[in-house]
């Protein structure tokens, strides 16, 4: 494992110096990086960025997002994404290109107050990000509990290559739908299982940054070590440090590796 | 202005009882207000602040967003119990100004250009108002932005130095406001080390200008140790630092 | 601005069901029962530069009230009673929704219920309050920054108004050569009762007091039902398009009674008065 050099930061404190690469949430000063958020930071060959700890969720392009829809214009549907933009979700998504606002009845298909899960279709920087629900696992929630945490915690609910949400799951008899907004939705048949699983959600967004998160999250829910493939054991001892490789990394690189529905079915 | 002689005893104590580069009591408690996206409550002496800031979000309405940056909004509000006499609660002249300051004080510390079509709002209520509340506020306001994980430059210190029977003093309280000789309020990026609040209300002589410039920068390197603690503790708890 | 498209609390439509379904159960989402108010915790004094302050917070809900006095005219056809004025401000802090600006409905609503309580009590004894009948009376100022928004400000602000008002110490005003000094002394305030409010609303068919913010954007109809310390009723102010039943009504003024003896005591306790 490549060493890694992790400290506390908080806006203008010095990430590193020297010829380094600033990635993410940092800011090259000089001869230094600086942080431009509370959080860890991460430095290496490949250069030095900051996992943050507070924020709202900026929109990335194929992010699927946990979004309520806010009402609709004769076009679209406006959709709340926890988000410093509304989406929107164009009633073509739904009807197809033969829709017309005369014939089709938006509302019946989806009002106010309905939760979608829903892909980032389109965004850049010059418009307000636009839905689409056609793929798999997309579309309106029938029922679940709803539960928001921060989104900069979402990697780590997630975890490397989807451990820590598989965990959780495995262990509470649950599906657990997860929106990189920070939005998340737990269903299941037993009411125990999903306190449960509430219960390891919150315990993840509070922790996140601390050391053997896995390990204490599977001491609650019962799970033997034995039984999971786990993530930690192969850098365990390697350091005291908090949190593992790209487990809460927030770059693109994980994002494909699932966003939802883990159980596996994809 | 009128001046008095007597704002400073002959053993260099101050009317509260401090020596001249002395800061009040200073205590900052970050994430007070359970609605907002980052908060920060300071109490400044008898100053008591709360700072609160939403955003990056949706500007209403439409058409105040700029396509290449995010809009800073802020509000700079007194509530009525918080003066010694009754304040309206209609804000003034004075709030809508210093408002403005604030806001052109905390702009240069943010990276507006990572939100474009976005609105940040910045909410300082003071609850209670001694002297220098819009260094207390602006102090408040850059923990309350860290909280809310907007990307920032620098944090934004504030500390105001003046002129209290011929002495330069720093963090000046209510008397020596208002019968001192000079106050001169400062915000500084303490990384960056650049300025970007500078008021200054009577008389000072070249000299008497560059130690003041230079304690009141003393003075936010101060306030700045007790942000970074605040923060430090809401997110890492009692945890140690970490070591490079 | 309160129209505005931002302004409006929307629950999500799984969550309203998991609401309605929890509550006809006898159950609230937050784990209270239905007519279980919110753990109410009062600091008293806490704006130094005010005659009485209290923080108020009943549940995620915060409200700061402040006294302040001066000395002024009476107001017309009271010239034998001191004045009164309380104001409310939901700070543009308290929440997402609120946009700063001129008090809307809403809130004007909020001040004057909260005032309507405290008047109609006779909480203060306003004829105890004149230094020139006609012509010079204390004037008593209490004013409420909302904080925090979680539902319910009209029973948190009520209580931050008692509490701030039972608390405070009165300065002493004198007429010497026809001009009105300050003292410098302080006096007990002239309390006669303490007027509690308890907010019951409408859900479906189900009463559930104390509301959060989620359950306030789900109710079709809400009532506050203010009582002073005999346990009579001195205020009252229904609210919003729905409707009560003549049994509704009566089981709501139940309610406020007892839980208002309740929450008195608490009060009570905290302040030290009879």
């Amino acid at each position: 494992m490549q060493e890694v050099k992790r400290k506390y930061v908080i806006p203008g404190d010095i990430v590193a110096e020297g010829n380094l690469r600033p990635l993410v949430n940092v800011f090259k000063n000089g001869n230094s990086i600086v942080a431009t958020r509370i959080g860890i930071t991460e430095s290496n060959k490949d250069g030095a960025k900051v996992i943050p700890l507070s924020g709202i969720y900026f929109p990335r392009a194929n992010d699927i997002v946990v979004g309520k829809i806010l009402d609709h214009s004769s076009l679209s549907w406006s959709v709340d994404i926890n988000s410093c933009f509304a989406a929107h979700l164009p009633a073509q998504d739904i009807f197809g290109r033969d829709f017309s606002p005369a014939h089709d009845d938006m509302g019946r298909q989806l009002s106010t107050g309905d939760v979608i899960v829903a892909r980032i279709a389109i965004f850049d920087r010059t418009r307000d990000p636009i839905l689409t629900i056609q793929d798999k696992d997309l579309g309106k929630i029938p029922t679940g509990e709803l539960i928001k945490i921060s989104p900069t915690r979402v990697p780590r609910l997630i975890g490397k290559r989807g451990s820590m949400i598989q965990t959780i799951e495995q262990a509470s008899s649950t599906r657990i739908t997860i929106g990189q907004n920070g939005i998340i939705v737990v269903s299941g048949k037993d009411k125990d299982g999903i306190t449960l699983a509430i219960n390891a959600i919150h315990i993840v967004e509070v922790e996140a940054h601390t050391s053997n998160l896995t390990q204490r999250i599977r001491q609650l829910l019962n799970v033997p070590e034995s039984e999971i493939e786990s993530d930690d054991t192969q850098n365990s001892e390697a350091s005291d440090t908090t949190i593992d490789e790209d487990e809460i990394n927030s770059d693109n690189s994980d994002k494909e590796m699932r966003m939802i529905n883990p159980n596996g079915t994809k | 202005m009128v001046q008095s002689k007597n704002l400073i005893d002959e053993s260099g104590k101050r009317t509260d009882g401090r020596v001249i580069d002395e800061l009040r009591e200073v205590k900052i408690k970050v994430g007070l207000v359970k609605n907002a996206d980052g908060s920060a409550l300071i109490e400044f002496g008898k100053n008591k602040i709360i700072a609160a800031v939403y955003g990056p979000r949706e500007v209403h309405p439409k058409h105040m967003a700029l396509s290449d940056r995010c809009v800073v909004r802020c509000r700079y509000h007194m509530s009525p119990f918080s003066t010694d006499t009754r304040k309206s609660p209609a804000p003034s002249r004075r709030e809508t100004e210093i408002s403005k300051v604030i806001r052109e004080a905390l702009e240069p510390a943010l990276i507006l250009e990572d939100y474009p079509r976005a609105a940040i709002d910045v909410f300082i209520e003071v609850l209670q108002a001694d002297g220098g509340s819009r260094c207390a506020g602006i102090s408040a306001a850059s923990v309350a932005l860290a909280d809310a994980g907007i990307n920032m430059r620098d944090m934004v210190s504030a500390c105001a130095a003046g002129k209290v029977d011929d002495k330069i003093v720093i963090d000046i309280n209510d008397t020596e406001d208002k019968e001192g000789g000079a106050d001169m309020p400062v915000a500084y990026m303490p990384n960056l080390k650049k300025i970007t609040l500078l008021q200054l209300d009577g008389e000072l002589n070249p000299n008497e200008f560059n130690t003041c410039l230079d304690e009141a920068v003393r003075g936010c390197l101060k306030v700045y140790e007790i942000q970074r603690s605040s923060l430090i503790e809401k997110y890492f708890g009692d945890e140690k630092e970490m070591k490079e | 601005m309160s129209m505005s498209k931002k302004s409006t609390v929307i629950v999500e439509n799984i969550r309203k069901k998991q609401m309605r379904e929890s509550i006809s159960a006898g159950k609230r989402l937050d784990g209270r029962s239905l007519d279980e108010i919110r753990p109410i915790e009062i600091e008293l004094d806490v704006i130094k530069k005010a005659s009485g302050s209290a923080w108020v917070k009943l549940g995620n809900t915060e409200v700061v009230a402040g006294v302040k006095v001066e000395t002024g005219e009476p107001f017309e056809g009271l010239e034998n009673s001191g004045a009164l004025i309380i104001t409310a401000e939901v700070l543009p802090i308290a929440s997402p929704h609120i946009e700063p600006g001129p008090p809307d409905e809403e809130t004007i609503e909020l001040a004057r219920v909260v005032d309507r309580g405290v008047r109609e009590s006779d909480m203060l004894d306003l004829s105890k309050l004149v230094l020139v009948p006609g012509k010079i009376v204390y004037t008593i100022f209490v004013d409420c920054s909302v904080i925090n928004v979680d539902g319910n400000l009209l029973d948190a602000t009520s209580y931050a108004v008692v509490c701030a008002l039972a608390s405070c110490k009165l300065p002493v005003f004198e007429i010497k050569d026809d001009k009105v000094v300050e003292t410098g002394k302080t006096q007990e305030p002239p309390i006669t009762t303490l007027p509690v409010s308890v907010t019951t609303v409408k859900i479906g068919d189900y009463l559930i007091s104390d509301p959060s913010t989620e359950e306030e954007a789900c109710m079709d109809a809400r009532l506050t039902i203010t009582t002073n310390s005999k346990g009579s009723i001195v205020a009252m102010q229904k609210g919003l398009k729905g409707y009560f039943s003549i049994e509704d009504v009566k089981s709501i003024a139940d309610k406020a009674i007892n839980k208002g003896e309740e929450i008195r005591g608490k009060i009570k306790g905290l302040i030290n008065i009879g």
